[in-house]
């Protein structure tokens, strides 16, 4: 079984910084289709998850069109649309840090909203230099298979000899069925071809789009996976003004404490500590901020008993990735990457499992079948509590011995989930749907179906109000007030006051647009600003662009995207939080007796906004020139 | 006098080999700098300390009792078992 693609021949000229051409897969007719990148659009959207909400938006309208509504789109249904996304960074020889991707899906089978994530590593680069900006799937193949695009060319290939595999081992057939230079592999484990809700897409063994259920989505579509491979270079407009702005912006990061020093030594982990010492790192599903046994899991401990080397993502100076292993006792792991900050958290902090052995395999598992591990353990601490106030019927349990610290426990779950065996089927719904099912939805720690990361809002305010209006739902990267609110990048501001915090959630989240749509690492932004990725982004696709045109066009992705989830039926009243952060004092630490206060941040953050009941107004999207 | 205890975290852990330490001092975080400097060796001071501007270090993280001292109105007097955490600048995500 093979389908190549029916038209090569572009004639139209390619935009710098871009391959001049998108991949458009149909998996339920086998047709590939090429089609030029449009400089209008790019222009107007940049690449990445900006580029990729202006097609969905597209597909949206077809549908519409066709008299079928937004609504009625089903996740796991042939409906939905996949799409992965580099941007005129991407594999740009010394654009800092631009190993990215992003990828999109019309809607999240977790979520019932947007489906959006980001992946490091190889993938995304070495997809631009096979010759495409951006691989667009439709539709569902009634047997395995996947899409290899190598040099130019594309075709579909039987996959039935890999369904079932792990990650690791598709990543590494693929990789030696393929060969040749720059070659990678994104795919699903188990976990996405069982339909997990928060299934992943792995590429390069550890790296992972992460959130919102993707694997999940291309499970639904029998696509096994993605491999790339290729030897094309991105055309840059200005090579030397480009090597100029370059230099300046790699200085800054290796001269910034974050970027040359902490990162690299220590990783994302580092995390833990400070932000248990403000009060904030949720602990046994966020009945608190504070957790008595944050040392143990510490990016210290790590980096003192499990580091073994650091691994970086393409073209990345900073290498925050962790090479680690467990080298003896119940959870060995010899080799593995991880576990993050989020991970660490997730699996750890919220279960309250202090074995940082167990934490590592759990995060290992969660790579090795495919699994985003801020949702899986998320869901697994939402169950603990559900089943210590003895709400689950211990015949769904089927022995497995879900309590708080439970190591083995939560090993378990893990691997249960991926494979929906026995109380995994539950826990692969995820936590929203899984406190429903047990009449307890207020113990989701989500918002919008989706697992808040590891910053309790009720420590550090400002991140409340990014949960609770990021498009995709409980998410952290949306627009990381953190980073003012508790380390003081670029400035300090006080996270226990909702004073002004408006302001620096809207910045935030459209600069990351910026960021996601350029595609690049947002940790660059702990050295690098908007007049920064101006001068960079001018250089590479000539367009002499502004710090003010940029975050234009990141105001510009959010409100699209956000008009799309308003299509799906979500306006202001799902711009909220679990009523634990709205009405649960935080009953100790630095942050006790506090709240966050949601709704006079809400009120302040819509009239920057522009929008009225967590909807773009006509006048807003006319500024910004969003057709609709 | 009052005793407080000190605790190091990243760069700072691994430099000096110490997780916590307790230091008397008058209660001012230059003072307690200087006397945890006699433990840990003079270059602490210039760790965390800027001599030039007589105050802590700009691009240091330094929490008493869980409040970043920046975010705290008016002048810090440290009091008996304060917690003082000192980060060097972090980031993740």
């Amino acid at each position: 079984m093979c389908f190549t693609i029916e038209n090569l021949l572009l004639v139209v000229p390619v935009p710098r910084g871009y391959m001049g051409k998108i991949l458009r897969v149909n998996l339920t007719t086998k047709s590939l289709k090429v089609e030029p990148t449009s400089e209008e659009v790019a222009r107007k959207y940049l690449g990445g998850k900006g580029y990729a909400v202006y097609l969905l938006y597209k597909y949206l309208k077809e549908y519409e069109k066709a008299g079928i509504s937004p609504k009625d789109i089903d996740a796991l249904g042939p409906e939905n649309v996949l799409i992965f996304a580099t941007g005129p960074g991407t594999g740009v020889p010394g654009f800092p840090s631009s190993g990215r991707y992003h990828v999109m899906a019309l809607k999240s089978p977790l979520t019932g909203s947007i489906g959006s994530a980001n992946s490091g590593g190889e993938f995304g680069p070495f997809l631009k230099f096979s010759g495409f900006d951006a691989v667009v799937i439709e539709g569902a193949s009634e047997t395995p298979v996947y899409l290899a695009v190598v040099n130019g060319e594309a075709e579909l290939r039987d996959a039935r000899g890999l369904w079932g595999k792990n990650v690791f081992d598709t990543c590494r057939i693929l990789r030696d069925k393929v060969g040749g230079k720059n070659t990678s592999v994104a795919c699903i484990g188990p976990a996405g071809e069982n339909l997990a809700y928060m299934a992943c897409i792995v590429n390069d063994e550890h790296r992972a789009a992460g959130r919102t259920g993707l694997g999940a989505v291309m499970g639904s579509k029998k696509l096994k996976a993605i491999v790339v491979s290729g030897e094309e270079k991105v055309p840059v407009a200005e090579p030397k003004k480009f090597a100029e702005v370059s230099k300046r912006c790699l200085d800054a990061m290796k001269n910034n404490a974050v970027t040359g020093v902490g990162l690299p030594t220590y990783g994302t982990a580092i995390l833990i500590n400070i932000i248990n010492t403000a009060g904030g790192l949720p602990y046994k599903n966020w009945q608190t901020g504070v957790n008595p046994d944050a040392e143990k899991i510490s990016g210290e401990t790590l980096a003192e008993k499990y580091l073994t080397s650091r691994r970086s993502c393409w073209g990345c100076p900073i290498g925050c990735g962790r090479v680690t292993s467990v080298k003896s006792g119940p959870f060995q792991v010899l080799a593995s990457e991880g576990p993050e900050y989020e991970s660490i958290w997730a699996l750890g902090s919220s279960t309250a499992v202090k074995d940082l052995d167990a934490v590592v395999k759990a995060n290992h598992y969660c790579d090795e079948f495919g699994l985003d591990p801020i949702s899986m353990g998320s869901t697994i601490a939402a169950a603990m509590e559900l089943n210590e106030r003895e709400y689950i019927p211990q015949e769904d349990l089927q022995g497995l011995d879900l309590r708080f610290g439970n190591a083995a426990a939560l090993v378990e779950a893990v691997w249960r989930t991926a494979y929906k065996a026995g109380f995994g089927k539950y826990l692969a719904l995820g936590s929203k749907k899984l406190c429903e099912i047990y009449g307890h939805p207020e113990l989701s720690m989500s918002v919008k179906g989706l697992e808040m990361p590891a910053y309790d809002s009720r420590a550090i305010k400002g991140i409340g109000l990014n949960y609770a209006t990021a498009n995709r739902g409980g998410c952290h990267v949306t627009g990381y007030t953190v980073s003012p609110e508790v380390l003081g990048i670029p400035e300090k501001i006080d996270p226990l006051k909702a004073e002004g915090k408006a302001k620096w959630v809207k910045i935030f989240q459209d600069f990351t647009c910026v960021v996601n749509s350029t595609v690049n690492c947002l940790f660059t932004t702990f050295a690098l600003g908007v007049k920064d990725y101006a001068e960079l982004l001018s250089a590479v696709t000539g367009w002499e662009l502004t710090e003010d045109e940029i975050l234009k066009i990141g105001e510009r992705i959010y409100n699209l995207e956000r008009v799309i989830i308003n299509k799906f039926g979500f306006d202001g009243k799902d711009d909220t939080l679990p009523r634990r952060l709205l009405e649960e004092p935080m009953p100790e630490g630095p942050a006790k007796g506090q709240v966050t206060e949601l709704e006079k941040m809400k009120e302040e953050y819509y009239k920057l906004r522009g929008w009225v009941n967590g909807i773009p107004t006509r006048e807003k999207l006319a500024e910004l020139e969003i057709e609709l | 006098m009052v005793s407080v205890k000190i605790m190091l975290f990243a760069t700072l852990r691994s430099k000096y080999k110490t997780r916590e330490l307790v230091v008397n001092c008058d209660g001012t975080l230059p003072n307690m700098i200087e006397n945890a400097s006699k433990i840990l060796g003079q270059e602490f001071v210039d760790d965390v300390y800027d001599k030039k501007q007589g105050k802590v270090r700009e691009d240091m993280i330094i929490m008493v009792n869980g409040r970043n001292i920046k975010d705290l109105e008016g002048e810090i007097t440290l009091k008996d078992n304060d917690v003082i955490a000192i980060f060097p600048p972090l980031a993740g995500g």
